[in-house]
């Protein structure tokens, strides 16, 4: 019995020896969920691991799904045993928020995100004035051209005008070579609808305006007729621009093979030309977006992400986490001023949106095919974040797309996406 | 039957349904209690306000969800029909060819065409979207060899929908070869002597007396072809996302677009049952049609 008693005080010493080692080594597990590439999750998994060192008592996991089932994976694990984190497009926010799926922001995080991003960018992170999640990155669009194409067909510079814009297109065009002037998504919602809304930006036009659809406007009408144009003179072949659920496919083999000769494509499609290029990605050149009649100047649609946190995760893995994203996010975690989540961003050549690190990366941001797309921040505007923001992106996608195809007309298009537009907002409203 | 007798009956029998009404007739019931409600899948079931019939009059009205829903529809039903047509006669032809005795490889064949039903769907639509790839798919370079033009395949409306049943049926064709293949070992080899005796020829051994005997396999094979279709999923998710121009958008990405992706539950519900009643409808059809041969033999 007296052995048993000292083995029992024995195991009861190693047990208090251990405990708070073994709690130590991770008291609080956050999973952190993305859609970014293996490269860059592995250089978040960096970041996380560098944070665990300081932090022992929090372990980060990182999951990553592609971008077309980032919003489902979301909602299904939202409302219990979800992620902790998640990376967001800003116009999935206020549904989110309706439905609380996100936690608010604390105070301290509110406040760092109000002085120290941008005021337009801090706004897409919150919702009736209340702070939900910290933004990283910011994402606009710009013509991409192949600048060997170009010289092949004797074009001097990329198109300032929509004029100039549908000439280039003609001269890049050759059927028998299988090459078209301006290369059109299809089967991706923001990559149908961004390049078309910076079209419409450019000729004086908007998506939306007070709340009300302003897609039958005369400005949204010459947008329509733009792309029936490009279609029935054979400039733009709607079959060579699909996209698979990972935003690349068919539309991104046929420009970075050189048989697209111009796109409207987003500053993050960096690596993704960059790898499908290699050696050849100089020849591919960056400028605004053309101006249309209507229009006075070029006009970028802009979005931004942010990471937000479950508001059903437990009030100790919430605090964890908004501590890990204010260090991530901070200019502390990263190099020379910079944010670890910055250096990460980088990587895919996507701009980071907090002033500092913008402030910290300014040369490498002056690079030739970034350039041109932070010429354009100043006069981008922003996407229209509304409630049902992402059925209406979706509803808009489907009329476009009918529109490339040739089953409607551009005039029957305006008019079907204003009524689509109008009924989908309204009954979001209610 | 005495009372006594009767009891442990009743026992064994709790079990088995209690499950299935648990897990089987519940959920369906829940699903046509939502179909009823305006509920977000966000939040609890508490929070679901009765609207009556406004899911249903949305799905047939003028507004783009509704149109979608429609033309969901009428693309799972393309689907459906394209599979099941296409995929029966097939099985039973390649049926026929692996199970002659006479011919070598037979069973080498047989696990060649069921060796594709075992593929992961996630490696069949990485590898059939660059086959389908309109520029630089071997599908078209190979075309090209022969003089034909290079085909849209997933990059237009008027083919995409199709080259997804392609894959379908390509993927499918081994299960079903192997259902006619069971099939036919049931059938006695006296018929065929006694259908030769009377001077009968091949086709006609077919039609007497290959296919008559083989309409069970084939009604089971209906059905389970048609179920197998009416839930196509992945390859639409994994491949086209429901485009160009929701020319693949199919009920069951539909629903889950509009309930988990926009939480719109009660609408995704309406949906659902739409589905399930369109099914039994069919599976209900299949089975008349069956029992109408069956008397008119």
């Amino acid at each position: 019995m007296k052995s048993l008693t000292k083995l029992g005080f024995a195991a009861l010493l190693a047990a208090t020896a251990l405990t708070p080692m073994g709690a130590a080594a991770a008291n609080v597990e956050l999973t952190y969920l993305t859609h970014w590439a293996p490269d860059t999750v592995a250089l978040l998994e960096k970041a996380a691991a560098a944070y665990s060192e300081k932090n022992p008592d929090v372990a980060i996991s990182v999951r990553a799904v592609p971008f077309g089932d980032l919003l489902t994976t979301i909602r299904s694990g939202g409302s219990g045993g979800g992620t902790t984190i998640a990376s967001i497009y800003d116009l999935w926010l206020p549904e989110l928020v309706r439905d609380g799926m996100v936690a608010p922001a604390p105070e301290a995080v509110a406040g760092e995100v109000g002085s120290a991003w941008p005021a337009g960018i801090a706004a897409a992170a919150s919702v009736n004035k209340v702070t939900y999640g910290i933004p990283n990155e910011v994402d606009l669009y710009a013509l991409n051209y192949n600048k060997t194409m170009f010289e092949k067909a004797g074009i001097g510079a990329p198109p300032a005008t929509w004029d100039e814009f549908e000439k280039d297109a003609a001269k890049l065009t050759d059927p028998a070579a299988g090459t078209q002037g301006f290369g059109l998504i299809n089967s991706w919602a923001a990559g149908v609808v961004h390049p078309f809304a910076s079209l419409l930006a450019s000729n004086g036009g908007t998506l939306i305006a007070d709340g009300k659809p302003q897609l039958d406007s005369p400005e949204a009408l010459q947008t329509f007729q733009l792309y029936e144009t490009m279609v029935k003179n054979g400039w733009s072949v709607p079959a060579m621009g699909t996209a698979d659920a990972n935003t690349t496919g068919p539309f991104l083999d046929n420009f970075v093979s050189g048989k697209t000769g111009m796109i409207i494509m987003a500053n993050w499609w960096e690596s993704a030309l960059k790898a499908g290029l290699g050696d050849k990605f100089d020849t591919i050149g960056t400028a605004p977006i053309p101006v249309g009649p209507s229009g006075t100047e070029s006009h970028s649609i802009s979005y931004s992400w942010m990471t937000v946190v479950n508001a059903h995760a437990t009030d100790a893995e919430q605090k964890a986490a908004w501590d890990f994203l204010a260090w991530l996010d901070g200019p502390d975690s990263g190099k020379n001023g910079a944010s670890a989540m910055a250096d990460i961003l980088q990587s895919m050549g996507i701009l980071p949106s907090r002033s500092s690190d913008v402030a910290a990366f300014k040369s490498a941001l002056s690079r030739p095919f970034l350039e041109g797309y932070v010429s354009q921040l100043a006069n981008a505007k922003a996407f229209p974040i509304v409630l049902g923001g992402q059925e209406f992106t979706e509803s808009l996608q489907q009329t476009i797309e009918q529109l490339e195809y040739g089953q409607i007309s551009a005039a029957d298009a305006a008019a079907n996406a204003q009524a689509d537009a109008e009924s989908i907002l309204t009954r979001a409203a209610n | 039957m005495t009372r006594a007798q009767k009891k442990p009956v009743w026992m064994m029998l709790t079990p088995a349904v209690g499950l299935i009404g648990v897990f089987v007739v519940v959920p369906m019931l829940l699903t046509i209690w939502l179909s009823f409600q305006h509920w977000s899948t966000q939040t609890g079931f508490e929070t679901a306000k009765f609207i009556g019939l406004r899911n249903f009059e949305d799905l047939f009205s003028r507004i783009s969800v509704g149109r979608d829903f429609r033309g969901a529809y009428f693309n799972t039903a393309v689907y459906t029909g394209i599979s099941v047509v296409v995929i029966l006669p097939l099985s039973v032809l390649l049926g026929l060819l692996v199970y002659q005795r006479r011919a070598p490889g037979g069973t080498f064949l047989r696990t060649v065409l069921f060796s594709t039903y075992m593929v992961p769907m996630i490696a069949v639509a990485l590898v059939w979207s660059k086959l389908y790839s309109p520029t630089e798919g071997p599908i078209n370079q190979i075309l090209s060899w022969v003089g034909i033009s290079p085909l849209t395949w997933l990059s237009a409306p008027d083919t995409a929908l199709i080259s997804i049943v392609i894959l379908n049926i390509w993927q499918q064709i081994g299960y079903f070869t192997v259902l006619a293949v069971a099939g036919l070992t049931q059938i006695p080899q006296t018929l065929y002597e006694a259908a030769r005796v009377d001077g009968a020829n091949p086709l006609e051994e077919f039609f007497g007396v290959t296919l008559p005997l083989l309409r069970r396999t084939l009604l089971f094979s209906a059905v389970i072809a048609v179920i197998n279709a009416v839930q196509v999923f992945e390859p639409v998710v994994l491949i086209t996302q429901g485009g160009p121009a929701g020319s693949t958008n199919v009920l069951t990405y539909f629903i889950r677009r509009v309930g988990i992706e926009r939480a719109q539950g009660g609408l995704g519900s309406a949906m659902a049952v739409m589905l399930m009643l369109s099914l039994i409808v069919v599976i209900v059809a299949i089975f008349a049609f069956a029992r109408e041969r069956k008397e008119d033999a």
